[in-house]
């Protein structure tokens, strides 16, 4: 077997961002790989960038860390030269400038979602090299590509805070169940004026859809008698 | 990016044959590994081709079982032909002859043959994997060989072979001393090798047949 | 234009003739030398109040070991300890070159060092370096706001999880770790939000137990284990805590190595002239 373990850490990852009647949630499994290798199973790919703006990563972990850690940098310094809150434009903006400056050295996939007093919930795309798409969702990552007909038959406008947030864990646990470089759990982070509200779904805790098999906590427990210690 | 298949695996292991005047040690160790992976800690790289004949292999294990299984069969048919074992030189220069018989796609085996020739004297015959031999005092092969060869060089120094007249190639150590020397170079070769350790197999003939015996070694 | 003008070397920018020349070398069967590489198990651990980090102590360089006995535990601040894997140079470089930086900052701010500034220093420094450093760490220490475990990669990503393996061995500890950190020491998930968290002795127990799967599972790790446990204001670093691997057998008889075990061939001396004293050259001042 050749798990790679040399390869670079990164995210076959399933991510996701919708906006709804009054804000925005944004979804993430949690699953990290070096190869074949699950170097993390409970990995938080949605990322703070400011009190109101947050950020889902796919691609080179490495690579949208720093990503982040800059504009996270930025946009402190300029709320506080503006002292009061970036917008979820500016934040946006401030991923694809990065993005399309060096995307001959970054392997970065991103969905920006985040809430402002001017516009309301916004869900901006940065895809590889350095687009930026304002979208009233989008999905990201290898685990998107089995979303698209759901997601187009589902979003609807107009959907409430909680319809948005049963579509996006549904979704991602859909994603999950198809997409192998996808798993672990739901992680969901709910945008409005109220503020921001995370949730976490685990793995035993999701839909199985068709086929699939319950997780088991350890296969000791499956096998019989003699096996068990 | 993926680098191109390959027939080949290199499974580790180290073997040691001593030569006496009157007996044969030959030992391995019964490690097999492949990458940084251990795939049993309780595998023998000895076989026993004839009476007189005791063969330790390392490299492919594949390749190496293939070959064993090729000499029992030339074996049982030389024995049907002629109705005695084959002796401990003809065994070599059949083993010789096998493995030049895959000259371009070669058993990845790397043998040390040990027994008793037909005046009952210890002989050590040693390979390549196309099948070049030579019949020595002593030798080691495989993965601790470069480890363990200079300890014997020194400890078993062995006639030149370009001195005239030829003297005799066997150790002039007693069969315990021969058997001590063994696995204190196995207990050795552990510690700096890799790929040799978990235990090693001792398999001593002489003239009143073969004995086994094994002793643990390091199993990380 | 004529052919001179063509083959000018162009001025400034980068020179790539040693890159040419080293690809013709290697080609030609020249290789670079090899690295020391501590195919390892390291592995770290939140407990109550504190964190556990857990080595073995084998350097191998190829098939051979090159270290028996070596320490992958490295000092970062007297509250902060980090377990390198990896080639040996840059882990013990960037964990040094950051140690300092902390020391510095130690002494501009007055403050202990927390451990997401070792992270951060540590990773953005890798990140830099794109990969070429080959150094994966698992890094851990308490500070002022509590017991912190991280594990960084060669491409500067980093995680934060209640356990950490890296190296050769992560697999083989991963296995301890996964089965049982159970009942008893289970935790949520969502990090941060613990059950139940094993007391100290049993943090350092299954640390040992995930290092020895490691030494005896991964033919790149091996030796000894290294712990290292860091509570608020103390640190235990417990080299060589355990030895589960002593040497089997040492001949009743010993060795003698005589010397003239080679044959000498032939014998010639050739002496060395008395070198002559240049004259008009002052000698050196002591």
């Amino acid at each position: 077997m050749d798990l790679n373990l040399d390869a670079p850490h990164s995210m076959g990852t399933t991510i996701i961002g919708v906006t709804y009647d009054g804000g925005v949630v944004l979804g993430a499994d949690s699953r990290t790989s070096t190869g074949m290798y699950v170097a993390n199973r409970a990995s938080d790919k949605i990322t703070q960038l400011t009190d109101n703006v947050y950020l889902c990563r796919s691609g080179s972990a490495a690579d949208t860390q720093i990503i982040s850690d800059y504009v996270r940098y930025f946009l402190d310094q300029h709320t506080i030269q503006l002292g009061q809150p970036a917008t979820v434009k500016v934040a946006a903006n401030l991923i694809r400038l990065l993005s399309y400056q060096n995307k001959n050295m970054l392997q970065a996939g991103m969905i920006v979602g985040g809430w402002d007093k001017y516009v309301g919930g916004q869900i901006y795309s940065v895809p590889l090299g350095g687009t930026i798409l304002q979208q009233p969702f989008s999905i990201g990552g290898s685990g998107s590509s089995y979303l698209y007909g759901f997601m187009d038959q589902s979003w609807k406008e107009g959907m409430s805070k909680d319809e948005a947030e049963k579509l996006v864990v549904k979704a991602v646990s859909l994603a999950i169940a198809r997409d192998g470089a996808s798993g672990g759990v739901v992680r969901t982070v709910t945008i409005n004026s109220e503020g921001v509200e995370r949730k976490f779904y685990p793995g035993d805790s999701l839909p199985l859809w068709h086929e699939e098999l319950a997780s088991v906590n350890s296969l000791l427990d499956l096998l019989p008698e003699p096996m068990s210690t | 990016m993926g680098s191109r298949w390959s027939p080949y695996d290199n499974n580790g292991g180290t073997c040691v044959a001593i030569a006496g005047s009157d007996y044969c040690v030959i030992a391995a160790d019964t490690r097999m590994s492949t990458g940084y992976s251990i795939l049993t800690r309780d595998y023998s790289k000895i076989c026993k081709l004839a009476d007189k004949a005791v063969m330790a292999s390392s490299g492919f294990q594949a390749d190496v079982r293939a070959l064993q299984k090729n000499l029992a069969a030339k074996h049982l048919a030389y024995q049907h032909q002629h109705n005695k074992q084959m002796s401990c030189p003809a065994m070599a220069h059949l083993l010789s002859n096998t493995l030049y018989y895959k000259r371009f796609f070669p058993y990845y085996s790397f043998n040390v043959l040990g027994g008793l020739d037909n005046e009952g004297k210890g002989c050590v015959f040693t390979y390549d994997a196309v099948g070049s031999y030579e019949r020595v005092g002593y030798s080691t092969q495989g993965s601790g060989s470069s480890l363990i060869m200079p300890v014997l060089d020194n400890q078993l120094k062995s006639p030149s072979p370009l001195l005239l007249p030829a003297k005799d190639a066997v150790t002039p150590l007693s069969e315990s001393d021969a058997v001590d020397l063994v696995k204190d170079v196995f207990a050795s070769a552990t510690e700096r090798d890799i790929y040799t350790g978990d235990a090693v197999e001792i398999v001593v003939i002489n003239a009143k047949g073969i004995r086994r015996e094994s002793i643990d070694l390091r199993k990380d | 234009m004529s052919k001179a003008t063509v083959e000018l070397p162009p001025k400034g920018g980068f020179n790539f003739d040693l890159c040419r020349r080293n690809d013709m070398l290697t080609k030609n069967g020249v290789h670079a030398p090899s690295f020391l590489k501590t195919g390892t198990t390291i592995v770290g651990l939140v407990f109550q109040d504190g964190v556990v980090l857990g080595a073995d102590t084998r350097a191998t360089e190829g098939p051979i070991v090159a270290d028996k006995n070596c320490e992958k535990i490295h000092y970062m601040a007297p509250n902060i300890y980090c377990c390198g894997a990896g080639t040996a140079a840059d882990t013990e470089n960037v964990t040094d070159m950051i140690s300092s930086q902390l020391l510095l900052h130690r002494y501009a701010t007055g403050r202990e060092s927390r451990v997401v500034t070792a992270l951060t220093l540590l990773k953005t420094h890798l990140f830099g370096y794109q990969g070429h450093v080959s150094a994966a760490l698992v890094l851990g220490g308490v500070d002022i706001t509590g017991p912190h475990l991280h594990t960084i990669y060669p491409h500067g990503s980093t995680d934060t999880l209640p356990f950490a393996t890296m190296g050769s061995g992560s697999l083989a500890a991963m296995a301890i770790f996964e089965s049982k950190y159970r009942e008893g020491l289970t935790f949520n998930l969502v990090y941060c939000a613990f059950v139940e968290i094993p007391q100290r002795d049993e943090g350092v127990k299954l640390v040992t137990e995930a290092i020895c799967s490691g030494i005896f599972n991964d033919l790149g790790s091996g030796s000894n284990v290294d712990v290292c446990v860091i509570t608020k204001g103390k640190v235990e670093y417990l080299r060589n805590h355990q030895k589960p691997n002593p040497r089997t057998y040492i001949s009743s008889k010993g060795f003698s190595f005589l010397k003239g075990q080679t044959e000498v061939l032939s014998t010639k001396v050739t002496l060395l002239e008395k070198p002559q004293q240049e004259e008009g050259v002052d000698k050196m001042e002591e």
